[in-house]
Formats: C-alpha cells, structure tokens, sequence
C-alpha cells in the first residue's frame, strides 16, 4: 500500500522521563521517522528546536523547570521562535477538562493521554497531518483555533471579542 | 484567511499533507508499518519491569527527602514522580500502580499546607507502590491489591476533606 510518508517527518519528542521517551521514539521509528530529536527539558528543547526546526513536536506536561505549557507558549509567542505553527502534541497524565483547556490556551494542537498506545500516537500525528487546523491570532492568543468545529448555537465565551492585531 | 474586527483567523502557511502525503495523495497508514510499529513496542515489554522500577526508586527518593524536610518545593517534586507513575504504570502494565500513583498525586496536590503532614498516609502509597511491583501484581482484578488501592483512596478523600475545614 502507498501510505504516508513518515520517513519526510522531523519530530521533537520533548520528556523529562527518559524511558516514555525511548517508548515513542521506538514508535517513531517503526513508523520510518528518520529524523527524531530528543530533550529532557524546556531548555534544551528550545534550543533542540532553534537548530532542528520539526515538523511536529510531542511534548510533555509536567517537567522540571519549564512546564510543557510554558514551552507551548514560548514557540507560539517569542519571536525567535523558528516556527509558531509547528503542531504540538501534549502528552500527559492530566484528563481533566480544566487541563484541556490550559493546554488549548497555550497553543497545542492534540493531546495524547497516557497510558499510550501506538495507534494513539499514530492517530494524533495523522490528525495533525491530515487536519491541520486554523490558526487564529487576537490580542490575547496567537495559536491553533480552539474551536473544533463551526457550531451555529455557539454559547461559550466569546473570547474573539478583542481588538487584534492585524498584521 | 478570514479578518473580522476581533480575531485574524488563517490555515498556517506550512502544509505537513503535502510534504507527507504519498505520490498518490493517499493519507492511509500502511497496516505493515502500523504492525512493526506494535512489534517495536511488544519487544520494549521486557524492559518495563526495569523502568518502573527506576521510577518506582525516584518516588521513594523524594518521599525520603520530603519526610525529611516537608516544603513546598519538595512537595513539588514528590508529586511529579507519583504523576509520572500514575502516567507511565499503566503503559509498563501496572495499572494498579498507576491507581495507587494517582491517589498519591491527589494527595500531594490537595494539601496546601504541610504544617500537619499526613506523612504516614504518603509513606503507606509509597509502600504500596513498591509491594505491587515486587509481588508483580499486573492484574487489575487482584483482591488484595484492589482493596489496598481503595483504602488509600478513601483515605486521601477524608485527609483533604479535613486539610479543607
């Protein structure tokens, strides 16, 4: 079968758990990434990114020093980020909706639950691939649009009402 | 790219489709490159005992540096090793250590004062924790360990009840 090419892919697999690394790094490479870099924290993630430029970046929540949604923040805001777009997918242990949100609200664009599984991780890569979303920038958020899809009875917050900086 | 008076709304200008997308615009994932991927992670199996010892040893770690010295910043770093457990002991197959974890990270997580420190209540998971993995107790319906397990729960539950009058 002709399938997706995983071997053009360029992936940062972000973790401060060497072994959770390892497990989706082993996937990665089943898969045929071919070029895959790896940190154990923010700090060497961001620079691991400013030299590597990935395509798409898996990170962990919860790391020592810069959280995974501090680093969220930093590639979608700093301008020496190399590439706001590049879509971040969350691994984490928290399922609660209030952490969704957090997680939506710095930028990222799938979550990964653990415990992982590799048609969980190759569901989340497709959907980025396959259904990259929007972005949307206001005066208070620059990242991937947050609602999933257009719902005529909208009735959350409408936190679009803003003055924007367009560009 | 849509422009209102609130909000810049555009598709990033970097397509991942056209740069992975196959020469026939397939987006399928090949089923023998799904099954080697499931291979790959049958054959880490045998290393997932040791892993979660190695974490299990980081959590015991920072139980002894925090009964030692019960801060904030301690705390901290006693609940990140039982959050990692309660992630990563399910996917190394210990869903009971991932339970035991969870009620653990519960606990760190909802004190937020240790002035009056459940120490024996943390110290109770932590051994729990350990008698799980030494037993090898992998079944998610063990009696014993399952009973454990609610104890433990119960037990968070009414700590934070009280740690919140």
């Amino acid at each position: 079968m002709d399938g997706l090419r995983f071997d053009k892919l360029r992936v940062l697999v972000v973790d401060d758990n060497q072994h959770m690394r390892k497990l989706i790094i082993t996937v990665l490479q089943a898969v045929g990434v071919r070029d895959l870099f790896e940190a154990p924290d923010g700090e060497h993630a961001w620079k691991t990114l400013r030299e590597t430029n990935p395509d798409i970046i898996i990170l962990d929540w919860q790391m020592d020093g810069m959280t995974g949604l501090e680093f969220a923040s930093l590639i979608r805001n700093s301008p020496r980020s190399p590439n706001v777009y590049v879509p971040i997918i969350m691994l984490t242990g928290h399922t609660h909706l209030d952490h969704v949100r957090q997680a939506r609200d710095a930028g990222v664009n799938e979550f990964l639950a653990k415990p992982v599984s590799v048609k969980a991780i190759l569901s989340r890569l497709i959907n980025v691939i396959e259904h990259p979303r929007q972005f949307v920038r206001t005066k208070t958020y620059f990242g991937p649009c947050r609602r999933r899809r257009a719902v005529a009875a909208y009735t959350g917050p409408e936190r679009r009402t803003e003055f924007t900086l367009v560009d | 790219m849509a422009i209102n008076d609130n909000a810049r709304i555009f598709m990033p200008p970097i397509s991942l489709k056209a740069k992975v997308g196959s020469p026939t615009g397939t987006l399928m994932v090949d089923p023998d490159v799904l099954k080697k991927a499931e291979t790959a992670m049958e054959n880490l199996r045998h290393e997932f005992s040791g892993w979660l010892a190695k974490d299990i040893e980081a959590l015991a770690n920072a139980f002894s540096v925090f009964a030692k010295s019960p801060t904030a910043d301690n705390a901290g770093v006693l609940f990140r090793a039982a959050h990692d457990l309660k992630g990563q002991a399910t996917t190394f197959e210990y869903p009971l250590i991932a339970r035991v974890a969870a009620s653990l990270a519960k606990l760190m997580d909802g004190m937020t004062s240790w002035d009056a420190s459940p120490l024996p209540l943390v110290a109770a998971h932590v051994d729990a924790i350990a008698v799980i993995h030494r037993e090898r107790i992998k079944d998610i319906s063990n009696r014993t360990a399952l009973v454990l397990a609610e104890e433990l729960e119960g037990r968070v539950v009414k700590t934070l009840a009280k740690a919140s009058q």
